[in-house]
């Protein structure tokens, strides 16, 4: 087949077939990673067969394959996301549709419902990810996608694409005022309509497990975690651990959450406290990372019994904020229940026996608790144990291997090994993770909180003291807390974004984009009804409610229609009349104002001339205007700056009625 | 659809989503006023109707004209029997429409009514105007079946025409005088400046024909016209020389497109009230 494929032997069918496959595919593209494979191979058959039907002017497959086919794609949806709900159903559902619809395009019509698929994935798109980086590519796509369903409905010649685009994109400027002002009027509704199922794929961020590694895993992303703005100063960055998950459970080698007992825990806030407001990128979960420990928190979170909060319904699938209140130093009051003591002493039983007996007899070796305590650490801090990035493996009784055969690990090493050995020595011990740190971006006065901050460490009940932060990895690398894992880790040692860091200009770039991404994020993504009200004060609209908002949508609309009506006759207004032709009717005009009104038969030479004989006086301009006129009309190529002394003797002339 | 992502930006609290949701709402009015305008303050005007057969279409022409100073897209025509091909009209130009409709009595046939519309930009909106035009269109009766010849007539064959006439030999060259059939001039000839000529035949069919409305005595007065139709046109497309009598009106002998349709409208308006009216 020898079908060199030349653009002028497409039909004008096929050219539109193809820009909309484009603008299709061009919004399903920012899907890809989060689809089902089989989905979009199911994608790229349908368009290769719409294609391939299209330049061979085949038959489109018959109806009785395409209903099989459809059928076994919604099948296969189903089985694959157990759903037909949600946003990843319905993508997946998004994108298998329109391959189909693709398999039976024939008519204009057709191509504007792929058209809107196409807007739907966009939408969809947005659900996903609200990020400022990713706006310009969807905006460009919306506006492909218009300027394709306009030449679509083009049925004569088809219009050039740049026409195509330039008049939509006229018109999307025209719409974006209106947009904007339904934007910022529209009153939101507090709250979901219908839950938002929580999305399979796992982000990036911390699990409710811990095995060791995880962590430091989990350090090599420079992801964003949250975002968090103080009223007033920020704590100390020894004091800014984050807390996440408690975890209780373990088997020998991984950490797990148990079902948290409901019993109220009072915490008694003794130092200083902050106000500040924390905004999570989703991750998926219901929990809230808030500092060390929350003692305020708004109606949709609830503390456990474990002290960590979470959201009360849904799972943080969207950007969320919460206004928190935390005091870095507190007390628990006690008595610690029984129940809660025995789940945080349990240990499996069978494993890491030579960590348990090191416990017992340091544990017998020193008079209390603290004592312990202070033991553990001394030993992590005077014997030979390192801190990195890239730990060795452990073997399957993970304590006894780390404690002392490798000795190198990453926090969580050390926090596990130190509730282990807390545990055996009969303290009630958990691992708690979170993140620890922060970078302050001065450009837009908060702190960021990446991935590569993440941290664990322990939590011991004394008694007399209630629950007590032991951060192991304090006494091996003090850096890590004072000044960040960059500082604790040495030159060799993957940090994520060190160069970035160490390098002035760069560093400053960073900060900035993210202030930038910051601002999107509290005045666009997070813009609600607070910012409503807060911009309803400042014009003076005290009490901002539906009415006032809906009294602005019917304003703004109003106001919109007048305008571009207003704007649209302009510019459908008349063609402009010839300029020698309007000077000369304005003359017309001011003579006729002076009782010489020009008679129907009469051309420009025997007007002016019946008029220069009427009123002798003005014999010399007319004679002027007549020749001026003249010559602009009818010399083979007239010199238009004459046309300015023909305006400026008109202008001129003062005709008297007599 | 829109209000579908309307629900889902307001369910997930996705502003984004919204702000999108609202963009393409705009965009939707936005281009319901484009779709007004493009349509508003065009000029409208009739340029006749060819005249049909009974039976055929008719096809009325419109001219728009775009007096304004951008381009108007896909405007059309269209009536209940179709919808003209959709044409640009660049500014100061106009465009040609044909609407049809068919054509199924003789006389006079108007054109109801014709919209205006177009579906620019995004064809989902179509802004329409219902316009009553001044035009109609002259409807020929239907030409009867082949079969049944004219009955010889009295006519003053021969004393014009000192040669017969007639398709069947050629016979040479005349000179052109208004009348004569543009498919007998030599175009050749003309072509090698000789003038135009036109070429005679010599036949056996040597009589031109006053067709009588009298002759046809006992039919109906369509069957009649019908005939006397089919006849006209035959004679027309022979080249032969022919007249029309009918009650009220006697078409002398002649030849050429301009007596044919004189006949044929007379066959068209007879007993037509608007035909008395002007008669």
């Amino acid at each position: 087949m020898s079908a060199v494929l030349k653009l002028e032997q497409i039909s004008p069918f096929g050219r539109k077939l193809a820009w909309v496959i484009s603008g299709l595919v061009l919004a399903i593209l920012p899907h890809a990673p989060h689809l089902a494979p089989w989905t979009l191979v199911l994608l790229g058959l349908a368009v290769a067969a719409r294609i391939f039907v299209e330049v061979q002017a085949r038959a489109l497959p018959p109806k009785w394959l395409r209903v099989l086919v459809a059928f076994f794609a919604l099948l296969g949806v189903l089985f694959t996301y157990r759903t037909l709900n949600g946003i990843e159903a319905g993508t997946a559902l998004l994108v298998v549709m329109a391959g189909m619809k693709l398999l039976e395009t024939r008519t204009v019509r057709d191509l504007t419902v792929l058209v809107f698929l196409g807007y739907f994935a966009l939408f969809a798109g947005f659900l996903y990810n609200q990020e400022l980086l990713r706006l310009p590519y969807m905006l460009a796509t919306a506006w492909l996608l218009t300027a394709t369903l306009m030449r679509v409905h083009q049925s004569t010649l088809s219009m050039p694409a740049r026409e195509a685009a330039g008049l939509t994109g006229k018109m999307v400027l025209q719409a974006l005022p209106l947009a904007l002002l339904l934007f910022l009027f529209f009153p939101r509704l507090p709250g979901n309509f219908w839950a938002i199922p929580a999305r399979a794929q796992a982000s990036t961020g911390l699990d409710d497990e811990l095995s060791p590694g995880d962590v430091s895993e989990l350090s090599i992303s420079s992801a964003i975690a949250f975002r968090v703005r103080f009223d007033g100063p920020a704590p100390p960055p020894s004091e800014r651990y984050w807390r996440g998950i408690v975890l209780h459970d373990f088997d020998g080698r991984t950490w797990r959450r148990p079902m948290p007992l409901y019993i109220p825990q009072i915490v008694r806030p003794v130092g200083e406290r902050y106000r500040y407001r924390i905004t999570l990128e989703p991750h998926q979960r219901n929990w809230i990372y808030a500092l060390e420990m929350p003692t305020r928190w708004p109606d949709t979170a609830v503390r456990t019994a474990d002290l960590q909060l979470v959201t009360r319904r849904h799972p943080i699938a969207t950007l969320t904020s919460f206004d928190l209140e935390s005091s870095t130093a507190y007390v628990v009051e006690a008595p610690l229940p029984t129940a809660m003591r025995n789940v945080d002493l349990r240990l499996p039983a069978g494993r890491n026996p030579r960590s348990l007996q090191l416990a017992r007899e340091l544990r017998a070796s020193v008079a209390s608790d603290e004592a312990f305590i202070e033991a553990v650490l001394r030993m992590f801090r005077e014997q030979e144990y390192f801190y990195t990035l890239e730990p060795p493996r452990l073997e399957r009784d993970s304590i006894d291997d780390f404690l002392f055969n490798t000795r190198r690990g990453f926090c969580e090493h050390f926090a596990s090994a130190f509730t282990v050995l807390a545990r055996a020595a009969g303290i009630p011990a958990r691992v708690v993770t979170g993140y620890q740190g922060g970078e302050f971006n001065p450009l837009g006065g908060y702190l960021i909180v990446r991935q590569s901050d993440a941290h664990a460490w322990s939590e011991v009940w004394l008694d007399g003291k209630g629950w007590v932060r032991v951060d192991p990895t304090a006494a091996v690398a003090p850096e890590r807390i004072e000044r960040g894992l960059d500082a604790a880790m040495p030159g060799h040692e993957p940090v994520p974004g060190r160069v970035l860091r160490n390098h002035r200009v760069l560093s400053n770039i960073r900060l900035a984009w993210d202030a930038l991404n910051t601002f999107w994020n509290d005045q666009v993504i997070e813009f609600g009804e607070t910012q409503q009200r807060w911009l309803a004060e400042r014009i003076g609209i005290e009490n901002l409610g539906v009415r006032q908002l809906g009294l602005a949508i019917a304003l703004t609309l109003a106001l919109f229609f007048a305008a571009l009506a207003m704007y649209l006759a302009w510019r459908f207004r008349p063609l402009e009349r010839d300029p020698v032709q309007a000077v000369y009717a304005g003359l017309c005009r001011k003579l006729a104002r002076a009782n010489l009104p020009k008679r129907p038969h009469e051309g420009p030479n025997d007007y002016l001339s019946r008029v220069a004989a009427a009123r002798p006086q003005l014999a010399r301009e007319l004679q002027e205007i007549r020749s001026i006129y003249t010559a602009l009309r009818y010399e083979p190529a007239p010199m238009l700056a004459r046309l300015s002394r023909l305006k400026f003797l008109v202008n001129r002339l003062r005709v008297t009625r007599t | 659809m829109l209000f579908a992502m309307f629900l889902g930006a307001m369910n997930y609290g996705n502003n984004l989503a919204l702000g999108l949701t609202f963009l393409l709402a705009a965009l939707g009015l936005t281009a319901m006023h484009h779709s007004h305008r493009n349509l508003c303050g065009v000029t409208i005007r009739t340029a006749g109707c060819d005249p049909v057969f009974t039976g055929q279409t008719a096809r009325f022409k419109v001219v728009i004209e775009n007096t304004a100073s951008i381009p108007r897209y896909e405007i059309t025509v269209a009536n209940e029997h179709g919808e003209a091909p959709p044409q640009r009209i660049e500014p100061g130009n106009h465009a040609l429409f044909e609407i049809s409709c068919p054509a199924h009595t003789r006389g006079y046939l108007a054109l109801p009514y014709v919209e205006l519309a177009t579906r620019h930009p995004f064809g989902l909106f179509r802004a329409w105007s219902v316009l009553h035009l001044d035009a109609r269109c002259i409807v020929y009766p239907r030409p009867a079946e082949r079969g049944r010849t004219p009955p010889l007539a009295e006519t003053d064959t021969g004393s014009t025409h000192d040669v017969a006439r007639g398709d069947d030999d050629f016979a040479g060259f005349r000179s052109f005088q208004p009348g004569d059939a543009l498919t007998r001039i030599a175009w050749k000839a003309y072509a090698r400046e000789q003038g135009l000529q036109v070429k005679l035949y010599a036949g056996t069919s040597t009589a031109s024909h006053l067709f009588d409305w009298d002759s046809l005595a006992g039919m109906n007065v369509e069957a009649r016209l019908s005939l006397l139709c089919r006849w006209v046109e035959d004679a027309y497309h022979a080249g032969r020389p022919f007249g029309l009598k009918l009650p009220h009106l006697i078409i002398p002998v002649n030849v050429g497109p301009a007596h044919r349709r004189r006949c044929l409208t007379a066959l068209a308006l007879f007993d037509h009230d608007e035909r008395r009216a002007e008669a």
